[in-house]
């Protein structure tokens, strides 16, 4: 579904990604795992149009990614969830899950609000908080909610486990786990499988920018 | 009730409100209010702007073209009709903006405020140049009408027409601003790349506030071009489009009806002190900004405007009816 080919990505002098290659079959959890500073995120990144590829390509069931641009990527069914949640502070929980589906044609807002709220119940009573009063791990979980309600085909989740507590690390794998699907693709990037052992079907291992190890989880 | 409904409701209680009011004060305050109207309708755009993040120090520009699109109609077509009026000046700030806004929509900061005043300033110097038009004089506009009968002398008829004009401009950025597409013009101010990778097009989002605040200019300069009587080039000069600035600024972005409020006092303190203090009115102006960024740095509105609930949510949870 997803391939990544010798992909290079340029972050001011500094080669972040050096000849990167993955593929993300229809339905599998890939697990992205490598140090801090390996380049996960800028691979994500770069995915989602973000981080601009010097080289290599990236395409989605043999459309060539880079001839999309970024506010189009979400309606082929790109959901993406940063590392840094990406939450706009002044708007509510629910506002923010919405968000995507206000300016995206098709998507029926109700329903993909339903389907958040059937996979994260807890997401409900927190409803209409203001994004910035949520601790850090719930706003890890609207973020999902978010991705999720326009990630269709191909889930990014940038290190979903990271500075969370343990008791919600443990929730975000079951609400992952229970995301698996044959038409939902997920990436995760991590720096430890701690959490994830037994949600993924593969792991890529990345080390400075470049590709060291791929296999069966 | 419906919030849209209620939206208008209120908005059409409080031009009753301020149409009673019209029918007390004196001749000069009803054409003070008129012209505030006015620059709080440009004011009113800018706030759209701000909202996303975005300062213009060039409306001046479209509230010239509405006042001088509008104001030649009426002297070479004989068109005196303020519904036409209002509606071709309001068209032509739109379409004067949407011609623009390619070019200035890709920029932000203090790049966007700079071209935008840059536009302005080179329709100021091209209308100055511009004899058959009057110049750097401008021209007169004829006596404005209402469905064929000449509004009274008093002002009032003018002034009625502006504050109808004022709270439908306001109840549809209220409606507009609460919307999902408003709140995502609210998000990019935040971060663009945020709303980017969340599927809306940041340079649309633009594209569309700018328009907006250009019909919403060229409505106002119309209204003022005719409440004067006169249009001249002045509209479009940059000390126009920073008066009007520093009317968003202390009407703030949380309500939709303070720069109708700071535009009058704004006129008011000017035509004061003008009399008063006819070297120092800046000053004054001056002072008031400074209290207003102290005690209320979310603008005047902050005072009465709570944070406002949207409507794309509510027609989720209630259903329609």
């Amino acid at each position: 579904m997803l391939t990544i080919r010798d992909i290079n990505v340029k972050i001011g002098q500094v080669e972040a990604v050096r000849n990167f290659s993955m593929d993300v079959p229809a339905g599998s959890m890939i697990g992205l795992v490598g140090r801090n500073g390996a380049g996960k995120t800028t691979v994500m990144r770069a995915i989602m149009g973000l981080a601009r590829l010097s080289g290599g390509s990236v395409t989605l069931n043999g459309e060539n990614l880079e001839k999309v641009d970024i506010h189009r990527r979400p309606a082929l069914g790109l959901g993406y969830m940063p590392e840094t949640r990406g939450l706009i502070p002044d708007l509510t929980v629910e506002e923010n899950i919405l968000l995507p589906t206000w300016v995206m044609r098709g998507i029926d807002g109700k329903a993909r609000l339903k389907l958040v709220y059937d996979i994260m119940p807890e997401l409900m009573p927190m409803a209409d908080r203001k994004a910035l009063l949520l601790s850090g791990g719930q706003q890890k979980l609207v973020a999902l909610g978010r991705a999720l309600t326009v990630g269709t085909r191909l889930l990014l989740l940038d290190e979903p486990f990271e500075g969370v507590a343990p008791a919600l690390a443990q929730r975000l794998s079951e609400v992952i786990s229970s995301l698996r699907s044959e038409s939902l693709s997920t990436i995760m990037s991590m720096s430890e499988t701690t959490h994830s052992e037994s949600l993924l079907d593969q792991v890529w291992r990345i080390e400075r920018g470049a590709n060291v190890a791929a296999g069966a989880a | 009730m419906n919030p849209i409904l209620r939206t208008f409701g209120l908005a059409a209680l409080g031009a009753l409100v301020f149409i009673a009011i019209g029918l007390v004060v004196p001749a000069w305050f009803l054409f003070t209010m008129t012209k505030a109207v006015g620059f709080g309708l440009v004011a009113l755009g800018l706030v759209g702007l701000l909202r996303g993040g975005l300062l213009s120090f060039g409306q001046g520009l479209y509230y010239c073209g509405g006042a001088y699109v509008s104001g030649l109609m009426a002297n070479w077509a004989g068109v005196t009709d303020m519904i036409v009026l209002l509606s071709v000046g309001c068209i032509a700030g739109g379409l004067i903006a949407a011609l623009v806004s390619p070019l200035v929509a890709r920029y932000r900061g203090i790049f966007f405020a700079m071209l935008t005043m840059a536009l302005s300033m080179v329709a100021y110097g091209v209308l100055t140049k511009i004899a058959a038009i009057g110049g750097s004089d401008g021209f007169n506009v004829p006596k404005p009408t209402l469905l064929g009968y000449h509004l009274a002398e008093t002002g009032f008829g003018l002034y009625a027409i502006a504050v109808v004009i004022a709270a439908l401009a306001a109840a549809v950025c209220r409606v507009h601003f609460d919307s999902g597409l408003g709140l995502i013009a609210s998000a990019a101010r935040e971060n663009e790349l945020r709303i980017e990778y969340l599927g809306a097009s940041v340079f649309s989002v633009s594209t569309r506030s700018f328009i907006l605040a250009g019909g919403l200019a060229g409505l106002g300069g119309t209204l003022n071009g005719v409440a004067l009587g006169h249009v001249d080039p002045f509209f479009s000069y940059w000390t126009t489009s920073g008066e009007m600035v520093f009317i968003a600024i202390l009407g703030g972005y949380a309500s939709v009806t303070a720069v109708f409020g700071t535009a009058l006092v704004t006129e008011l303190v000017r035509s004061f002190s003008g009399q008063y203090f006819p070297e120092s009115w800046q000053m004054l102006l001056g002072i008031f900004l400074l209290l207003v960024i102290v005690f209320l740095p979310r603008g005047v509105g902050s005072m009465w405007a709570k944070p406002a609930k949207n409507h794309a949510i509510r027609s989720i949870k209630e259903p329609a009816t």
